[in-house]
């Protein structure tokens, strides 16, 4: 069989067709992978907006641009837009489309699944915005603390829409995390043992499995508070035998983790990007791999140091404590270890590379910042205050928008098939890093000054306004540079110079298809010989035999957990429509949750239940073409 | 050299003759029940870190014992059918396998049965809207039942499958992973029975 025959076999079998059925019922991870990310970008965009008029708002003193409520509602939505709609989506988004590539395979574990996980977080978070129609979105905050958001103090469907929107999108976050680690543990080239994974496939199952673990206690915490509010129940209802306490532990046992959920994938890509842009294998790649784990692990048992000033005993607060701060171990062996590969190798300076850069450069004062934090003296001091925020941006768009950034460089040619332009890329990192540190640098200053968080104005007298306007110029700097890069992507996407396959002489196997790869992905499956497979002297693609071509049907190969010997043929399912269905029917469960028309949404429950059992009903088989 | 002579054996491995992936939807489950599993553990959290500073937990009377070590016993026989059901399908003996399906979801019917009967006998002691003890009982004995009804619906839903053993398009292997959930809400009724039911008597009972 030659190659074309061959090519043109595996794309009939792969190709979703374009029609406007295949729009909705395709299960390509690539395209899922993409509208991941598109979507992702789009609540950045809602979020930002929200945050330039928080900024607004607060350039000056006793302005009155926002009132209070809207203040309230609009930094709410601002934190849980960024955190829950953006910063894990876009790391999922480049999850999918990259990890099947890197790892040899021609598509996720369960591409099903990985449709649903993309229409739920798509409609949770439509769902979650519709509340701005009725001026009624939620307004506790992203952290949501009782007694704010019970029944008394907030009355309308604020919270409920904070509440039940999470609800659905742990769904998709949790059915995204099982896909990713089925797919590392299952799906690897034949060869690409443990120890020759590429690193951000131990940051994306390290993260994977702090989902899995982690993220029921919000579920738990959220309908704990539904409970609450609308049953009768007595949760946090201290009268009663609740505790107020109870939400911030059981939220915070998930908020920790989520932490390192939004920051692990991120260092993934840096270790990934940085040593080609570097020219020389990472330094120090087994220790990069158990620091990216441990961080994981320990940061499951951190979580009570958001609470430091609530009121506890000396010795829970002294090992937390001690636990968050070596926390910061793990997070330096990274650090060193970008440092060292950047010193001992020969960097070729890139947009992307500019960004990894500034990430390692605010990462350390972010982290700096958390260290400090981590002293239960000082915290006490700071609680509340801008440090706080100062702290928290430094590290979450640090160590999140910067590595996101370096990654669309870096991996934007090979979705598109294009070239970003390099000089926009260097003005938007200029405006960016420099608007960054103008804005939220002074904001630790006027922490330390004592201005709270979460104000929506304040007066003159107290002589924060020259900071503050300060804080808004660099805030609006920083805005302008993000749009730069996003206009960037989208006329570079269209107009860029050709990239063909591998641009950057990089070492993964992303690079040996071409750009954008067919929707097969690999003619023939490659096998793997050491961790840089493009760097070094095996031929991924020798088959002789034309063995592993599978034209029989869409098939992929399946091979053991930790040496990655092939152990069977792994058939994916075709495109179909259940898992938007599927999500529609969760959709309007918690749309008649919402409006507590209970008999409404256990109809719907049985309708989707319903649909699920024709997603899993086996069908007649496709024959091959 | 051993390493590459290792290496030339993968990479050069047949792949023809190779099986059809049964594993994926296995591994899934596994993990699936993982996270339900800390969804118990988030609650039994909630129910401990609530009884900290409580002079006597459950404020009120404890629940009987007689009652969920009946139900136990109901899911435990449930699991043993079950388990037996899928040995014979794995022997190729599907009618037996399908009628151990029917008959565990039969008994997975009884226990949500008996759960109700419970749950109007307790009414009567402690609500959902007394204190956040009895918030805490039904939600977590609430919680499980969701589970024992999903599990009863699962298990009809593969008894009815055309096939019930590894396939050649996924769903894999049905029954198989179907058995792995239920005896995980078995296994949850353990732990409840032990935590929510048992230790508040024996702490009564022992000064």
């Amino acid at each position: 069989m030659n190659s074309s025959t061959t090519s043109l076999q595996l794309t009939r079998l792969w190709e979703t067709p374009h029609t406007l059925w295949g729009t909705f019922a395709t299960v390509d991870h690539k395209t899922i992978g993409l509208r991941y990310l598109v979507t992702a970008l789009v609540f950045l965009v809602l979020g930002g907006l929200e945050a330039v008029l928080l900024r607004l708002q607060l350039s000056h003193s006793d302005l009155h641009l926002l009132g209070p409520e809207v203040y309230n509602q609009l930094f709410t939505m601002h934190g849980v837009t960024m955190i829950f709609w953006y910063a894990s989506p876009i790391l999922s988004g480049f999850g999918n489309y990259l990890l099947p590539l890197m790892l040899g395979a021609r598509d996720m574990a369960l591409p099903r699944l990985n449709a649903f996980s993309y229409w739920t977080f798509l409609l949770s978070g439509v769902f979650v915005n519709c509340s701005f129609l009725i001026w009624q979105a939620p307004h506790g905050g992203w952290f949501a603390y009782t007694p704010y958001t019970n029944a008394q103090f907030s009355p309308g469907l604020n919270m409920d829409f904070y509440a039940l929107a999470l609800i659905f999108l742990t769904i998709s976050t949790t059915a995204g995390a099982i896909n990713f680690l089925v797919t590392i543990f299952r799906l690897r080239a034949p060869g690409m043992s443990l120890n020759r994974m590429p690193l951000l496939m131990y940051s994306t199952a390290t993260t994977s499995a702090l989902i899995v673990l982690a993220l029921p206690a919000l579920t738990v915490a959220c309908v704990f508070l539904e409970l609450d509010r609308h049953f009768g129940f007595h949760f946090f209802d201290v009268a009663r035998g609740g505790s107020a306490l109870l939400w911030q532990h059981l939220f915070w046992f998930f908020g920790h983790p989520w932490v390192y959920i939004i920051f692990l994938p991120a260092t993934g890509m840096v270790s990934m990007l940085l040593p080609v842009f570097a020219r020389r294998p990472i330094v120090g790649y087994g220790y990069v791999a158990f620091a990216t784990v441990m961080t994981g692990a320990v940061g499951m048992g951190v979580w009570v140091h958001h609470m430091f000033a609530v009121g506890m005993s000396q010795l829970s607060m002294s090992i937390f404590s001690a636990a968050s701060m070596v926390i910061s171990v793990f997070s330096a062996v990274q650090v060193f270890a970008w440092l060292a590969t950047l010193w001992r190798g020969r960097p070729v300076i890139t947009t992307s590379l500019r960004f990894a850069v500034g990430f390692i450069a605010l990462f350390i004062i972010g982290g700096l910042t958390g260290v400090m934090t981590a002293l239960v003296p000082f915290d006490w001091q700071i609680t509340d205050t801008y440090f706080v925020v100062a702290h928290l941006h430094y590290v979450l768009i640090g160590a999140n928008l910067f590595p996101v950034f370096a990654a669309f460089y870096y991996w934007l040619p090979k979705m598109t098939g294009r070239l970003m332009n390099e000089r926009a890329g260097q003005w938007s990192f200029w405006l960016m890093f420099v608007g960054f540190n103008l804005g939220f640098f002074p904001m630790h200053i006027v922490g330390l000054l004592g201005m709270p968080r979460r104000i929506y104005t304040y007066p003159a007298s107290m002589g924060w306004d020259a900071m503050n306007l300060l804080v808004t110029m660099g805030a609006l700097l920083f805005a302008v540079g993000v749009v730069v890069s996003l206009v960037n992507f989208w006329i570079s996407a269209r107009h860029g110079a050709p990239a063909g396959p591998d641009p950057w002489k990089a070492d993964t196997l992303e690079w040996s298809v071409d750009s954008p790869p067919p929707a097969y992905a690999f003619e023939r499956l490659p096998t793997v010989r050491s961790r840089h497979p493009l760097w070094d002297e095996h031929d991924e693609y020798a088959d002789p035999a034309g063995e592993r071509i599978l034209a029989e049907g869409r098939l992929t190969l399946a091979t053991s957990w930790r040496d990655a010997r092939p152990v069977a043929v792994a058939k994916m399912p075709e495109d179909t429509l259940m898992p938007l269905l599927l999500s529609l029917a969760l959709t309007a469960v918690f749309t008649a949750l919402l409006l507590k028309a209970l008999w409404m949404a256990a109809l719907f429950v049985m309708l989707g239940l319903l649909v699920t059992a024709g997603w899993l009903w086996p069908r007649a088989e496709k024959e091959p073409a | 050299m051993n390493a590459l002579a290792a290496d030339a054996a993968i990479t050069a491995e047949q792949v023809r003759g190779l099986p059809l992936d049964t594993q994926r939807g296995t591994v899934a489950m596994a993990l699936f029940i993982l996270t339900e599993a800390m969804l118990f553990v988030a609650l039994f959290f909630a129910y401990f870190y609530l009884s900290l500073d409580k002079p006597q937990w459950p404020m009120d009377e404890p629940p009987t014992l007689t009652m969920p070590l009946v139900m136990l016993a109901v899911l435990l026989a449930s699991s043993g059918v079950l388990e037996w059901g899928r040995r014979q399908g794995r022997a190729g003996r599907e009618r037996a396998a399908r009628g151990a399906t029917v008959l565990t979801a039969a008994l997975g019917a009884a226990f949500l049965v008996l759960q109700s009967l419970e749950y109007r006998k307790h009414l009567k002691v402690v609500m959902p809207t007394t204190d956040a003890y009895g918030s805490l009982f039904y939600t977590i004995t609430g919680f499980h039942g969701t589970h024992v009804l999903l599990g009863v619906l699962m298990l009809l839903y593969v008894a009815f499958l055309p096939r019930l053993g590894p396939g050649d398009r996924p769903p894999h292997r049905p029954l198989h992973d179907a058995s792995l959930y239920w005896h995980f809400i078995d296994g949850a009724w353990i732990v409840i029975v032990a935590l929510v039911y048992v230790l508040p008597h024996w702490q009564r009972s022992s000064p």
